[in-house]
């Protein structure tokens, strides 16, 4: 009795969640000019119109470079902090690191706002840049919560020994510490590349010209009601759903290893 | 001595980011709602009057929408996830699981923004929802799903859903399993096990998750503005407002602060559970 | 590595298209002169590259000119009514008479008033429409459209929805009160309220052109208060029965005029794409850009436009909805700081 209620709650449930994208991706091969019932028939017409806007694919590019770049930036000023406050007696240590991850717990809004304002008082341009300002600042807290959480006693031990047997600092955080934490890396690295990726306050505050994709679709949104809405959400579906799978694959071949 | 020279030196790059790009910017907002427009002219000074709007009732409101769409979101979407999240963890045979999880949470791949916006094709009129409902004779005429706080509500559910069975779910594989096999030995009944060995276990998990679902929740301008069809404006939206239409700065950051204010109470409330810094 | 090789070759093709693009002018426009249609044969032509930023309200767009530094901005699209506010400011530059097809546009749109100073003439209308009333003609019947007090009735419930601009519904709320929009004061703003009220009780959703054109496509509405041909001129074709019209006692015209800013650091190219707007050409690709169709200023755009887009544009009607309709209401900063707020109550109510 129980089992089947839970099947059937998975079911609902599973309903639920795929349901609008569902929707989305079959209207986006709606042969007609309205993405709305009744279903007009299949057409491949909207994705060769979106895959010939230059706009969208410029903002496709700016969001890439901006989620790699900023989530690279983040991983490795999150893994240097994370490093110094977990080997190093430091005093203050606990302030620094609520301090570090504290605009995990606001809102993104605030975290743009205040560097909107910030930048526009020094007369700073808005550009792809400043928004990567923004995104390490609130990428940053998660990739060192992850790190500090995954610096355990095992990787201290032998990062000792290779201290013993003569290393340098250097060479112990480049050839022990990193390599050891390469899931946590990694982990990292892709969740905070997926945020990037999808963030669009921060974006479309700190942006003038290079928007990203997000805030591309959002003007997109805001001048007409089409289909090219759906085959864009379809398009970014399958493109995120395949790293994925990729990212997956890769973490997986490398703990097998 | 040296080490902690090196300590420093290691944790100043991303403590000097986080100060200069968020303390610092913070700070200025904060200094900013004690400004005032004059105009087009930004007056500097100590003027409490930006806050005093938050009793105009246009406000007032904006603050009370946010507050129960947020609360209706991580009550719902807890009641919602935990479930999914057991039935996951416990029920379904350990080679799917990793494929389960995965299609539960698919649509975090596609763009927020149009996930919303899918959100609205579906409670349309014409929509798939509306289409179910009239076919099984639930209601005659279409209902008025699309453009209301039950779209805005329903939109960010769905997303926190999501995000709430993975943290959950994260949760529950790590309790050890002879926890519960323990207590069932010892005569505890089904429900017994849960309510004194699982969640209490799980609860710093379940509380984290709701806090992160409420303020990802209560700042966010992009479902509200999508699906709520601007029958009422939550305190985001406002704050927007006041930025594209007027460019006014001071009241942007009191709203801006006062949202701060709300998230810091939520922060306080559920301090004691919270594990931020091991999510 | 190879993907590492990837990311780096394209950050460098990026980074060195923007230093290759010879000439390059910054303009601050409203979504419909996004479209590639409109600008790239325009980049084309002269090489001149256009980087665009769409901005919301007048407000905004003026606080982002007057913090950004000189040479930011070269050209600027804005609401006809709102030039003397950007004049007063100083950010305009004039323009010569004489690169400009002042005889060809209709002459009631020109708004010589707003858009000249002292003789010299700061931005030229370049397109036009009107926020009235756009309706689904299969549910209401036409005498139900000829004036707001059928649709403030309690058969309209949940069938309307409110553009979501401030200026014009309060223009046509103010016409439908018999008020006259160039000299509203505050005094006025009770019964303005009045029927906005009225409005928003009625109304199923509040919203901006996509949010209102879903709702009037999947029939959640059945009236959309602000609309007019650029809500409904794409859909037309596709649901002919989607349509608008002027009631009885008038609505407002809208206007947006583009000029090219005092401090560009490229007048001459901002100069040439402001040529090409106004040219019959630009003219009928900007009146049917994919983001809001509208009449041209420019009639010699008539020549360019096919005879359907003419249609739908209701190109041989002009002069009698020109002779019926208000202005847009321009009010000063205090009063515009009151509608605004008023706006957010009637949102909130």
């Amino acid at each position: 009795m129980t089992r089947a209620l839970s099947w059937l709650y998975l079911l609902a449930l599973y309903g639920f969640i795929l349901l609008p994208v569902g929707a989305l991706v079959l209207f986006s091969f709606q042969d007609g000019g309205l993405p709305v019932p009744p279903f007009q028939g299949f057409s491949l017409r909207w994705y060769a119109d979106i895959l010939g806007d230059r706009a969208l694919m410029r903002a496709l590019l700016h969001s890439v470079l901006l989620a790699f770049g900023s989530s690279a930036l983040a991983c490795a000023l999150g893994f240097l902090a994370a490093w110094g406050l977990a080997r190093h007696a430091l005093p203050g240590a606990a302030l620094m690191r609520a301090i570090l991850v504290m605009p995990l717990a606001v809102s993104t809004l605030i975290v743009g706002l205040g560097l909107l304002i910030v930048l526009t008082r020094l007369g700073i341009g808005l550009s792809l840049w400043t928004a990567g300002i923004g995104h390490v600042v609130i990428n940053l807290p998660l990739c060192f919560a992850i790190l500090y959480a995954s610096m355990g006693d095992q990787q201290r031990s032998a990062e000792r020994a290779a201290r013993d047997l003569g290393a340098r600092e250097w060479q112990v955080l480049l050839l022990v510490a990193v390599p050891m934490l390469r899931p946590a890396l990694l982990a990292a690295f892709f969740l905070s590349v997926t945020l990037s990726w999808d963030e669009f306050i921060i974006a479309f505050l700190l942006t003038r010209f290079d928007v990203t994709l997000p805030v591309e679709i959002w003007s997109l949104l805001r001048s007409g009601l089409s289909p090219r809405l759906n085959a864009v959400g379809s398009l970014v579906f399958l493109v995120s759903a395949l790293a994925v799978v990729l990212a997956e694959i890769l973490l997986l071949a490398r703990r097998r290893t | 001595m040296t080490s902690r020279a090196g300590g420093w030196a290691l944790v100043a790059p991303a403590l000097l980011w986080t100060l200069c790009f968020f303390v610092l910017p913070f700070a200025v907002m904060a200094a900013m709602s004690l400004a005032r427009l004059e105009g087009r002219e930004l007056v500097w000074g100590f003027d409490l009057g930006n806050y005093a709007r938050l009793g105009d009732p246009a406000i007032a409101r904006a603050v009370l929408v946010s507050l129960e769409i947020t609360l209706t979101v991580t009550v719902v979407s807890v009641l919602l996830a935990y479930p999914l999240a057991a039935i996951l963890a416990f029920r379904v045979p350990e080679r799917w699981r990793r494929l389960a999880l995965m299609l539960a949470i698919l649509p975090f791949w596609t763009s927020y923004v149009v996930r919303s916006y899918s959100w609205l094709l579906v409670l349309s009129r014409e929509g798939i929802v509306n289409r179910v409902l009239m076919g099984i004779g639930l209601t005659d005429a279409p209902l008025t799903l699309a453009n209301t706080r039950f779209a805005t509500v329903t939109g960010f559910v769905h997303f926190f859903t999501m995000l709430l069975t993975l943290t959950i779910y994260a949760n529950l594989v790590q309790l050890p399993r002879n926890y519960a096999r323990a207590a069932q030995d010892l005569g505890a009944s089904r429900w017994q096990t849960f309510r004194h060995v699982i969640l209490p276990l799980t609860l710093p998990g379940i509380v984290t998750g709701a806090f992160l679902t409420f303020v990802l929740c209560i700042g966010d301008y992009v479902t509200p503005q999508i699906l709520g069809g601007n029958r009422e404006l939550a305190l985001p939206q406002v704050i927007m407002l006041q930025l594209g239409r007027r460019a006014d700065f001071p009241l942007a950051s009191a709203l801006s602060v006062a949202l701060m204010g709300m998230v810091t109470l939520a922060y306080l409330l559920s301090a004691r559970w919270l594990r931020l810094d091991r999510l | 590595m190879t993907l590492r090789r990837l990311l780096v070759s394209t950050a460098l093709a990026v980074l060195s298209a923007g230093a290759a693009a010879a000439q390059t002018i910054n303009a601050l426009v409203w979504c419909d002169h996004a479209d590639p249609a409109l600008i790239a044969p325009f980049e084309e032509a002269t090489g001149i590259r256009v980087n665009l930023r769409e901005y919301e309200g007048t407000g905004a767009a003026l606080a982002m000119l007057e913090q950004s530094r000189p040479g930011d901005w070269d050209v600027l699209v804005i609401d006809g009514i709102d030039v003397p506010r950007v004049v007063e400011a100083g950010l305009l530059a004039p323009l010569p008479a004489d690169r400009l097809p002042l005889g060809d546009l209709f002459p009631q749109v020109v708004l010589e008033d707003r858009t000249t100073r002292d003789g010299a003439i700061y931005a030229v209308t370049e397109k036009f429409g009107y926020n009235t009333l756009s309706y689904n003609s299969a549910r209401v019947p036409e005498a139900d459209v000829a004036s707001l007090d059928r649709l403030l009735t309690d058969d309209y419930a949940g069938r309307i929805a409110i553009y979501d601009y401030y200026l014009p519904v309060i223009g046509i709320a103010a016409a439908h009160l018999g008020l006259d929009t160039q000299s509203l004061t505050e005094a006025d703003l009770p019964a303005i309220r009045e029927v906005l009220f009225a409005m928003k009780d009625r109304a199923a959703t509040v919203g901006e052109v996509v949010a209102s054109q879903t709702a009037l496509a999947t029939g959640e509405v059945d009236v959309v208060i602000g609309g007019g041909e650029w809500l409904t001129g794409v859909l037309e074709p596709e649901q002919p029965e989607l349509t608008w019209t002027i009631p009885d006692r008038g609505a407002v015209l809208w206007s947006q005029a583009i000029g090219v800013l005092a401090d560009s650091r490229e007048p001459e190219a901002a100069l040439a794409f402001v040529e090409y707007i106004l040219s019959p050409e630009g003219q009928a690709r900007l009146a049917t850009s994919s983001c809001y169709w509208g009449m041209p200023a420019n009639r010699r755009a008539g020549e360019h436009l096919t005879e359907e887009q003419k249609r739908i544009l209701r190109w041989d009607s002009q002069e009698d909805y020109l002779s019926r309709v208000q202005l847009y209401p321009a009010p000063d900063e205090a009063l515009d700081a009151a509608m605004q707020d008023l706006w957010l109550e009637m949102l909130q109510r």
